[in-house]
């Protein structure tokens, strides 16, 4: 990094900090410290919510992902618009009216402490283990610019975060949420202009979606049906509803979010916002990862783009496995860059002929470049790197850090530590909330005063800081980042929006059986992840279907004790 | 500890009239944003 560099990336976190600090001060009781004293606008929320959702492993992860496979992942958002209005039309008014703090304090209203108490732990468990995910994802970038530790990074952004989400709140949160989600936005224009500046003259923006396109990179919506299919439009509209309305129905880290708003509507249109905002913002990041594919037809890129294992499989003592692997990366390179110029050249003088016999050469160039990519991989694994080993996280930031101006990397880098801070500090916040709220409060102290469980909101806050910090080092093992996020969030969010499924439509299931239900869909759920090669995304259907099901059979044969009526 | 909203009025939007306009808007909109993505696959494969 360069002084420019650190000069913009000092100034602009510094700014949105103190920009949350100044707007969350006065957060001086549990109502205000854990939701803003139900005074927030529809914007603020909406940004807030984007903003939570789109993380430094958003930036990093889903452009790598692009790089790779293309922009099918974007089918995965399809879902989600549908999700938020039934969202809308049920959960946002009854969450509001039930006058709570949390999802699951609704739980209890409608069936009874043990239902309650199950579906914070598991939000505790989920919640708990994604939230060291999101601290890693920055702990990459910097690895690879200073070479720094991952612990250490991780351990100065943990600290930094936790320092002022107890101080400012969610009033804080949501604000540098805000200013985080606009440069954000700023930060994926500026970048995708300049990847297209850097293409080769010749090559216009045109030339370069054809590139990216003729090597199947363009691939945004597939109509096929397949179980085993992880993405396509059907498993991203019914298994992507079904997450969505997990994720923003039951997860408190979203649901904590709009039961900030001033009014129900204020609630609904920040929703609204996000359904309608999301899936352009994720077509646009994926865009750009097929965009940096596009430059790397031009460019050399590495075999392997972390580069402590590009290191290691280049020392004497790999070399005899390495170099041939190599030899074949650079012939499929050289290929495929004079197939693409043939390609670009053929295009512009209308020779269709010429087009379509440079198309194959390209094709068969960038097999050959995948399958060398593949073997560098399994070299990388087979010499003592980790197992599964994937490099789709390093492309972005090493493309970002080695051809991007000076100015531009400190924005960009930026843009990825706000992103994980704000992300970190809504979830975080989140497990806080649910840990006072719905275990200490519920099962430990009763009736303290309200500075007793604002300082415990505080100490909470700094312990799920601390266990993030902790666990931050899992994400060297999960692959691509997103997915993984995705995958882990899956194991747990069927049950829980099968539980409230129950509680909204079905007012005669007893909470015995959307305990017992919610107890047999995580089993379910599991048995599908273990034992068969069924899609994350339908793991949500699954749960859900399951919670509901064995609910009603255990309350037809255990209905509700006489005096405890089931509330709607 | 918290104020009672269980009697919190459902305001209607502030644009289209009712929020069942506001859902089909959403609704076709993304049905419109699909049949772009597919176009653009169309296009560019």
């Amino acid at each position: 990094m360069r002084p420019l560099d650190w000069v913009v990336l000092v100034g602009s976190l510094t700014s949105i900090i103190a920009y949350g600090l100044y707007r969350g001060r006065g957060s001086n009781t549990v109502d205000r410290y854990l939701l803003a004293g139900r005074s927030m606008p529809w914007y603020a929320m909406a940004l807030s919510i984007m903003a939570t959702q789109a993380s430094a492993i958003t930036f990093i992860s889903t452009t790598g992902q692009s790089y790779v496979d293309g922009m099918r992942f974007v089918q995965f958002y399809f879902g989600m618009p549908l999700a938020m209005v039934i969202l809308c039309a049920t959960a946002v008014p009854i969450f509001h009216r039930a006058n709570v703090y949390t999802a699951y304090e609704y739980l209890e209203n409608r069936f009874d402490g043990k239902t309650r108490a199950l579906a914070s732990v598991i939000f505790l468990m989920q919640r708990g283990l994604s939230v060291g995910l999101t601290f890693y994802a920055p702990a990459i970038v910097l690895s690879i610019i200073f070479g720094w530790p991952d612990r250490l990074t991780t351990l100065i952004i943990g600290i930094t975060v936790v320092l002022y989400t107890v101080t400012g709140g969610i009033r804080t949160v949501t604000w540098t949420d805000v200013q985080q989600m606009l440069i954000i936005l700023f930060g994926l224009v500026v970048a995708l202009v300049m990847i297209v500046l850097l293409l080769p003259r010749q090559v216009s923006f045109l030339d370069a979606m054809h590139l990216a396109g003729s090597a199947g990179k363009l691939n945004a919506v597939n109509f096929h049906f397949d179980w085993n299919d992880r993405y396509n439009v059907w498993s991203g509209l019914i298994g992507g509803m079904f997450l969505a309305l997990s994720y923003f129905g039951c997860d408190q880290s979203q649901v904590q979010r709009y039961l900030t708003g001033k009014s129900i509507a204020q609630s609904k249109l920040s929703l609204l916002f996000t359904a309608m905002a999301k899936i352009p913002m994720q077509f646009f990041i994926l865009f750009i990862g097929a965009m940096v594919f596009v430059f790397y037809i031009f460019e050399p890129a590495p075999l392997v783009f972390q580069r402590v294992e590009y290191n290691r499989i280049r020392q004497p003592e790999l070399r005899a496995r390495y170099e041939p692997i190599a030899a074949s990366y650079q012939d499929a390179f050289t290929r495929r860059k004079g197939a693409a110029l043939a390609m670009v050249e053929a295009r512009h003088s209308h020779d269709s002929r010429a087009e379509s016999d440079s198309i194959a050469s390209y094709r068969r160039a960038q097999q050959d470049l995948d399958a060398a990519r593949r073997q560098g991989a399994s070299l990388v694994e087979a010499t003592g790197g980790e197992k599964g080993f994937r490099d789709t996280n390093y492309i972005f930031l090493s493309f970002v850090t080695r051809y991007l101006p000076a100015g531009i990397v400190g924005l960009l880098i930026a843009v990825i530590l706000a992103a994980t801070m704000s992300s970190s500090s809504g979830e975080i916040n989140s497990l806080a909330t649910v840990s006072v709220v719905d275990i200490y409060k519920r099962h430990f102290r009763k009736g303290a005063s309200d500075h007793h469980y604002l300082t415990a909101s505080r100490v909470a806050t700094a312990f799920w800081g601390a266990y993030a910090v902790a666990f931050a080092g899992l994400g060297k093992h999960l692959g691509s980042l997103i997915e993984a996020v995705n995958i882990v969030g899956s194991l747990f969010y069927g049950s829980l929006l099968g539980v409230f499924v129950l509680a909204f439509f079905f007012k005669w299931v007893t909470g015995t059986g959307a305990f017992v239900g919610m107890l047999a869909g995580e089993a379910a759920i599991f048995a599908a992840f273990l034992f068969t090669g069924i899609s994350f995304l339908w793991y949500n259907v699954i749960g859900c279907l399951v919670v509901i099901g064995t609910g009603m059979a255990v309350s037809l044969v255990s209905p509700a004790a006489p005096g405890r009526p089931s509330q709607f | 500890m918290r104020s009672d909203s269980s009697e919190m009025p459902d305001e209607p939007p502030p644009f289209l009239g009712s929020w069942s306009r506001v859902y089909t808007a959403v609704v076709v909109y993304l049905a419109l944003l699909i049949a772009l993505c597919y176009a653009f696959t169309r296009a560019f494969s």
